[in-house]
């Protein structure tokens, strides 16, 4: 182990995941203030911090924030083991660590002051997301070569996806921040950022956190993938049917048809690629590796991540169908999917991997007390908001069908919103433990290594 | 390396530019292959003869500079976080907003603001649909108009002026921009089938239906109306009502009847203006409350004001089916217009401006501008039955007076409604 150690530079790792767990506290507290303006529309509503303003912070702060430096943290780590040498041109990667985190908190201080570009998930002025494209062009780079130069023969399946998910989202900021908001006005630019949309979730997040699970699960549980066919299937049915699926967030809009049909056929096609990798991950565990869902925090989280994950795609599919749309589009219903899939699984893939990497690169032994605390409040708080917000959008969705008055819609759904914010207050304190506790068991003189 | 290129190549390029082309660019491209046009829209038009017809009509971008202003700050405040801007022809869309959205009225968005979330309703049939005031009002206290709303406020486009709060040049940038959405599709609200109605004269008020009536007020009219529903609500208190006041229910004076000058209105007369809103005022359309929340909270503002105890509307007028009309009867109305001197308040050309406009109040002593014809909003509703009916019975508390006994041909109301309405014309027959 300290052999194969010295190919990871444990600083730069360290360095990447604590700036994730800042955001880690950042972006959900964003989000619980959110969650309160829904009860209380004026609690802390000024001109900077107002519902419109402070929305992007949260989705951004979430993807980009949470997800985003914790998974490239997490490559620093991954990379160097799955090629068996150190990490290409090693001195560069403090750049790209500053250019993306200096980047992010300049594009948020610019959104709160009203730079916004007015498409979803693309808010960030076109000058500073360009930061974060330089920063992930260096990472890519790093990548590139260090696989060119790799003395495992094979390339294991985490690395696809790392290289995919860098490629498609080296293009697909360009394509979001340089040519969607300048080119092809109308009904065509709204088929365009449902494209980008979903590309960033689709051909970022997908692929990154399926890397991350791919490499940690087997590790962590010290069992072997299951099958490389099935993760096989799994990488280019993701791949070919992923990009196509946009425009489902456009149903019944003056887009035309055809198209939207092709995104609903893509969506339920997913099904493949979901379903193949969950098996694959279950699988891995079969055998005497269930133990360690019991005993390993990282097993533990990834294994009810992989749930998360099959619970809230396959609602993804489900909900491109249009006879679906028809009352849920629009509503908590979809907020629903967001948080199970971006969150239930994608984040807690990281963090869960955050468990694995941190004592590895900053030595010392986290408190399992409070870990024990924090995975519980993780995944009753997700699990729970899951279920209302699926309630509220069916609720919600049926009442106006039935022809309720707006506001009176809105007023049915206030005491479930509530809820809702104490769900996301429960997992939000869930999260930020994770960090805390990693943290401050580095802090202290190094006693009994972790496992 | 081969491998890794393969992915990069395969995976990474290829897939995403073939997405690309076949979900972004191809539909792009498609329409004007089959010789269809980006820019078309339907479009409600009032026709030389004063009637309605839907066209195919070309939009054009929006010059207007407030307006282009107003978009930039409803980007810049993500308004379209929570209101979407496209109405779909599914889940009673057409009925509580209207007509679904037609490709040519997004031709020259960039960025389209289509959105993925309704917290607060879907936008793009706003326009119209409420007067400048409400908006007004609503930008500074959502809560003070809907009291059940959770939308922000907006105290940073206001500036006080004297008691109240105006919009400042960002707010009055933000209310064009909103009252220009839809407006590509036309005059359309004057054909809509929910906001218009016919119904019977009456219903019978009981206790029960008082009660829920008050509060279905306490929801829905309290923010303008007040409490004692004398029109002296927080909005008209905190943010100035530049086009009507709200109305003062204990004068027991309504201007939208079919009963004579003088006379209470009928219920169906209330129904009818709740139903359909006051266009142009702060008084918005209720076509999407069910019919007994309309009815009972007729019977609670009947509680404001004991004339209606004490004088029974007298009968109404009736109002046969119009004639069709022709260029002989918009000829004629014109004659009627000019020797009944409507002009001396409304103006020659119909325009609001006439030598007296400046002068009127109405008897609340508020002044109350001559109705500007040109501008095709008719605050009691534009069917020929609607302006025909004004004519007739006067819109009492202000100085509109009855012509009922003026006309000399049977004929003479219905030439005058149509040249009335010939006046907003903005399409050929």
């Amino acid at each position: 182990m300290s052999s194969e150690n010295n190919l990871v530079n444990n600083t730069i790792v360290k360095q990447w995941l604590m700036w994730g767990f800042v955001w880690a506290i950042l972006a959900p507290a964003f989000g619980i203030i959110l969650s309160l303006k829904f009860n209380y529309p004026d609690f802390l509503s000024n001109e900077y911090l107002h519902f419109g303003r402070l929305r992007p912070l949260h989705t951004n702060g979430v993807i980009f924030g949470v997800f985003s430096t914790l998974f490239l943290g997490l490559v620093y780590y991954m990379v160097p083991k799955l090629t068996g040498i150190r990490m290409y041109k090693e001195e560069w990667s403090p750049y790209a660590l500053w250019l993306w985190n200096g980047a992010l908190i300049a594009g948020f201080a610019g959104i709160l002051l009203g730079y916004n570009k007015g498409l979803e998930v693309d808010e960030l002025p076109a000058v500073i997301s360009m930061g974060l494209v330089a920063s992930l062009l260096i990472i890519t780079y790093q990548v590139f070569m260090t696989i060119a130069r790799r003395k495992e023969e094979k390339i294991y399946v985490s690395l696809w996806y790392t290289i995919a998910a860098l490629v498609w989202t080296d293009l697909n900021l360009v394509f979001g921040n340089l040519v969607i908001p300048h080119i092809m006005p109308g009904v065509s630019n709204a088929a365009l950022h449902g494209l980008y949309l979903h590309y960033v979730v689709g051909l970022w997040i997908t692929p990154g956190g399926l890397a991350i699970i791919y490499f940690f699960l087997p590790a962590a549980a010290r069992s072997p993938l299951y099958s490389h066919k099935l993760s096989l299937i799994g990488f280019w049915s993701l791949a070919f049917f992923y990009p196509f699926v946009g425009i489902h967030h456009y149903l019944f809009s003056p887009i035309p048809a055809w198209t939207q049909t092709v995104a609903i056929f893509a969506s339920m096609m997913l099904i493949i690629p979901v379903w193949t990798v969950v098996t694959n991950f279950y699988g891995t565990l079969k055998g005497g590796a269930w133990s360690a869902f019991q005993t390993d925090f990282t097993v533990k989280l990834l294994i009810f991540g992989a749930a998360m994950y099959f619970i809230g795609s396959t609602q993804g599919s489900v909900e491109a169908l249009r006879s679906l749309q028809v009352p849920t589009h629009f509503t908590d219903f979809v907020i629903a999917h967001s948080h199970a899939t971006v969150f239930g699984g994608y984040v807690i893939f990281v963090l869960a991997a955050c468990y694995y990497v941190w004592p590895r690169v900053a030595g010392g032994a986290f408190n399992r007390t409070t870990a024990q605390w924090s995975t519980w409040m993780i995944m009753l708080g997700i699990s729970s908001m899951i279920a209302i917000l699926v309630l509220q959008g069916l609720i919600q969705g049926t009442e106006l069908m039935a022809g309720a008055e707006f506001v009176d819609s809105i007023v049915t759904m206030k005491p479930y919103w509530f809820i809702r914010t104490v769900t996301g207050v429960t997992m939000d304190i869930g999260v930020a433990l994770v960090g805390i506790n990693l943290y401050a068991s580095s802090r202290k003189p190094a006693g009994r290594p972790h496992e | 390396m081969n491998k890794a290129k393969t992915i990069a190549l395969i995976a990474g390029f290829f897939f995403f530019f073939l997405a690309l082309l076949v979900q972004g660019v191809l539909p792009y491209l498609m329409k004007p292959m089959r010789g269809e046009n980006y820019l078309s829209v339907t479009r409600s038009v009032r026709t030389g003869l004063g009637e309605l017809v839907d066209v195919k009509a070309e939009t054009v971008p929006v010059t207007d500079q407030l307006i282009t202003r107003g978009r930039k700050i409803y980007i810049r405040e993500g308004c379209w976080y929570c209101h979407s801007q496209y109405t779909r022809p599914v889940a009673g869309e057409e009925r509580r907003w209207g007509p679904a959205s037609e490709v040519g009225e997004y031709s020259y968005d960039l960025p389209h603001l289509f959105g993925t979330r309704r917290i607060g309703p879907d936008l793009i049939r706003v326009g119209g649909k409420y007067g400048d005031d409400w908006h007004a009002a609503h930008f500074f206290d959502p809560r003070g108009v809907v009291p059940d709303s959770i939308m922000p406020k907006f105290p940073w486009l206001f500036i006080k002026e004297g008691e109240r709060f105006v919009p400042n040049e960002d707010g009055k940038a933000v209310v064009a921009y909103v009252q220009n959405l839809g407006m590509s599709k036309g005059k359309w609200r004057d054909l809509f089938p929910y906001q218009s109605v016919q119904a019977g004269s009456a219903s019978f008020g009981t206790a029960a239906s008082v009660e829920h009536g008050k509060a279905v007020y306490l929801r829905r009219c309290f923010g303008c109306h007040g409490e004692k529903g004398d029109g002296k609500g927080a909005s008209p208190a905190s943010v100035l009502f530049g086009i009507a006041q709200p109305r003062d229910f204990t004068a027991g004076v309504f201007k939208f009847r079919m009963t004579p000058t003088g006379s209470l209105p009928l219920d169906s007369d209330l129904y009818r203006t709740i139903t359909a809103g006051i266009r142009g005022t702060a008084m918005p359309p209720w076509f999407n409350l069910s019919e007994q929340d309309r009815w009972d909270v007729i019977h609670y503002i009947k509680t404001f004001s004991p004339d209606f105890k004490n004088f029974p509307p007298e009968p109404p007028i009736t109002i046969p089916r119009p004639p069709k009309s022709t260029p002989e009867l918009i000829a004629q109305g014109k004659k009627v217009f000019d020797d009944m001197k409507c002009w001396e308040c409304h103006g020659s050309a119909g325009k609001g401006d006439g030598p007296k406009s400046d002068t009127l109040k109405d008897d609340f002593g508020d002044r109350i501008p001559p109705a500007n014809f040109t501008k095709g909003m008719f605050k009691s509703g534009s069917r020929p039955e609607d302006i025909f009916r004004t004519f007739m019975t006067g819109l009492s508390g202000t100085p509109m007076p009855s012509f009922s006994d003026s006309f000399t041909s049977p004929d003479d109301g219905w030439a005058l409604t149509y040249f009335v309405l010939s006046l907003s014309a903005d399409g050929r027959p």
